[in-house]
């Protein structure tokens, strides 16, 4: 990402499966370990008829679990600054 | 030792003394069993007395996951079982899956053994270290959808087994479902909980699950995750699930039910009938359903399954004309934990031997007619086991000592068949259902009979490989018992079911959108990087072949043989199917499978196995190739 862009991970929560892959890329690269609870990425009631996705604080929308979400529930955006 | 992949711990739980307490995994069995499906092999073999009761608290219910659940290796989430199932008196594996598997893991439990019988109904919570039996006085006669709720209201996301009403009231064939989604425990799991007391199982962990070799593990999931996400066919499991693999809309057709066949076409399911499509942790083809009645008397239900499959198998029963009637039988059986399957065989046999006079009403004790109406009312009979539901709780064993009608069940073993190979052919997936330990089950016939269904030689070829299958094997495999079959399938289920047991113990998704982008190689390569363990291709198929043999054993000393290894007469008379009548042909249906040329099939894969073609069980040679001498 150069200086001159921003960017957002935008979430499509309708397409959302529950597959949790996002949580588990995300918790493997900034722990070293998978697990749905170290993910700075959150997904309540992945199976409920509408998940609910949200990020932490600690998030630094590093965009990878946008990269490794299949199903489009997570669009990584680049914005100019 | 440090533990990669697996937790190293396994938790057993006596609910008779309410004692709960951790023993350690060893590394050699690991090395002879790999986990999940394997390691449950072992630990039942040595727990499991021969001719216990099923329904005694000698009984166990076991449940393992494998080394590479709990990571993101794809399609990794599966929780495998093994107990002494009562419909059967089998000693059998049963497989689910969801999240049930990845929160045990993430929760720090490699297995789970349950022993004995609690005094009152109660139900095991493991999160993290905390592990207890708590009461279930008040989830006791809740069905499953009911209880499943009631728990992650409770504790938030978690992975729940759970049992309904019919495993409470111990109806033989009860299943359990994962997440109130996946069926687990096929042949009566759920009647072996209901007689111990124990309503559910809830899992929840955070402790994270590591990995031995990174670099390793990256490169292999790399390349694996884009080839699935090139997949041409993905987007298309991902719309229509599990639809895909079964051609519903032809079987109705053939039957003579068009009107129906229109009601499970990919459009009509697409607009009328899907919700939303969910998967296992870890999965990128997501297959499993929420659907969803959005008109009519069933307006506003809801409901989950694994496969929109299974619903619409009902759909051939007569009498069942509209998809909302069909789905709403479904639901009411799923949240009794009743399996489908078993019903619609079930339903569709008394309503043929009612219309021939075998079966009249005063031996039923109801007026019978093959509706909604009487559909419902009697699977509602046969979760609580009143009148005629009292019989058919029993089980096909005692359906057919009962009604004097058994040589005319669709059965092996006391389980249902689920593939008729007169509509199928025969392929490994309704070849297997006449060897399995289990009974007439198909989960582990998965191979390219079924994948690529009237696919040439050279893509069967593609995959044998990609199975593990050695080349002289494969040589045999060629050479069937007339050239004109030209695939041996008895030689190949052997085969199948070997590669079925590699994935199971692993964990991995045995399923064909997914087992497809498994091979033996990069199994491999996923579970040395996981486990840290360095194991060759070969080591790896021979656990595999171990643990079969090993579940063999057991059923061995159960007093089953060759004797019960039984094509069902029926399949030697014509099926009428609409306007059709067929026959029971070989896979490319060049032949018709008489009882002396199934009685050749049956030896092919006898000796296949390395196994006596007299009683049909391992050989000594094989035992002791297997190193399973202990066991005999």
């Amino acid at each position: 990402m150069s200086s001159k862009t921003r960017r957002k991970i935008i979430t499509h929560e309708e397409q959302c499966v529950g597959c949790r892959i996002c949580q588990l890329w995300c918790s493997y690269q900034f722990t070293g370990k998978f697990s749905f609870s170290k993910a700075f990425i959150k997904i309540e009631e992945p199976y409920g008829l509408e998940p609910k996705i949200s990020f932490l604080e600690d998030c630094t929308t590093c965009g990878q679990c946008a990269d490794h979400c299949l199903y489009g529930a997570l669009e990584k955006i680049e914005e100019g600054m | 030792m440090e533990w990669n992949g697996y937790t190293g711990n396994i938790l057993n739980v006596d609910l008779t003394g309410e004692k709960i307490s951790i023993m350690k995994q060893n590394p050699d069995d690991l090395k002879q069993f790999i986990g999940g499906f394997g390691m449950n092999c072992k630990l039942g073999a040595e727990r499991i007395k021969p001719e216990t009761d099923p329904f005694s608290p000698e009984n166990f219910v076991i449940v393992g996951v494998g080394p590479l659940v709990g990571t993101i290796t794809p399609g990794a989430s599966r929780t495998a079982g093994i107990s002494k199932f009562p419909a059967t008196g089998a000693i059998a594996n049963s497989c689910g899956s969801m999240s049930f598997g990845f929160h045990l893991k993430q929760a720090g439990y490699d297995h789970i053994i349950i022993s004995g019988k609690a005094e009152k109904p109660t139900y095991l919570q493991i999160i993290d270290d905390h592990v207890e039996l708590n009461d279930a006085k008040d989830m006791w006669g809740s069905d499953i959808v009911e209880t499943t709720d009631f728990l992650w209201k409770k504790y938030g996301s978690s992975g729940v087994i759970a049992i309904g009403q019919a495993g409470e009231n111990m109806v033989r064939g009860a299943l359990t479902l994962i997440d109130k989604t996946s069926t687990f425990g096929r042949g009566g799991i759920a009647a072996v909980m209901g007689y111990k007391n124990l309503k559910a199982i809830v899992t929840q962990g955070t402790k994270g699950v590591s990995i031995a070799h990174p670099k390793e593990f990256n490169e292999a999931y790399k390349k694996l995750f884009e080839r699935i996400r090139n997949y041409p066919q993905r987007q298309s499991w991902h719309e229509v699930g599990m639809l895909r693999s079964l051609p519903m809309g032809l079987m109705l057709t053939a039957q003579g039910q068009k009107k129906k066949a229109r009601q499970v076409s990919d459009r009509f399911y697409l607009k009328k009938i899907k919700k939303r499509r969910i998967a296992c942790p870890s999965c990128p083809m997501a297959d499993k359903d929420i659907l969803e009645i959005k008109e009519g008397e069933h307006c506003g239900l809801i409901q989950y399954t694994s496969s929109a499959i299974n619903p619409f198998l009902m759909f051939t029963l007569k009498g069942l004309n509209t998809y909302d009637e069909v789905i709403k039988i479904f639901d009411l059986a799923n949240r009794y934990g009743l399996d489908s399957l078993t019903l619609t065989a079930l339903f569709e046999l008394i309503t043929r031997l009612h219309e021939q006079g075998v079966i009249t009403e005063e031996m039923l004790g109801l007026k019978w007619k093959s509706d909604y109406e009487t559909l419902a009312e009697v699977t509602e009979m046969i979760a609580y086991r009143k009148g005629l539901g009292e019989v058919l709780a029993g089980g096909w064993k005692e359906i057919g000592k009962k009604f004097n009608i058994e040589d005319k069940m669709l059965q092996v073993k006391g389980l249902d068949v689920i593939f008729d190979p007169r509509f199928m052919r025969l392929g490994t997936m309704e070849f297997e259902q006449v060897v399995n330990v289990k009974g007439a089950h198909v989960a582990s016939g998965g191979s390219p009979t079924y994948a690529t269904s009237g696919g040439s030689i050279e893509r069967f070829k593609t995959h044998f490989k990609r199975m593990g299958i050695p080349d002289p094997a494969i040589k045999r495999i060629f050479k069937p018992l007339k050239e004109e079959m030209m695939v041996n399938v008895p030689r190949l289920t052997r085969y199948s079911e070997d590669w079925y047991a590699l994935l199971t113990s692993m964990g991995l998704c045995a399923r064909a959108q997914m087992n497809r982008f498994f091979s033996m190689e990069n199994v491999t390569n996923f579970y040395n990087a996981v486990t840290g363990f360095d194991r060759s291709q070969e080591d790896l198929r021979i656990a595999a072949e171990r643990s079969w043999n090993l579940l063999k054993l057991l059923n061995a000393r159960e007093g089953f043989s060759r004797k019960d290894d039984k094509f069902p007469k029926e399949w030697f008379n014509n099926l009428k199917y609409g306007n059709n009548e067929l026959q029971l042909h070989d896979f490319f249906g060049t032949t018709v499978i008489t009882p002396t040329i199934a009685n050749q099939l049956l030896n092919d894969y006898y000796d296949e196995r390395g196994w006596n073609l007299e009683d049909g069980l391992p050989s000594q040679k094989k035992v002791k190739e297997l190193e399973l001498t202990p066991y005999m």
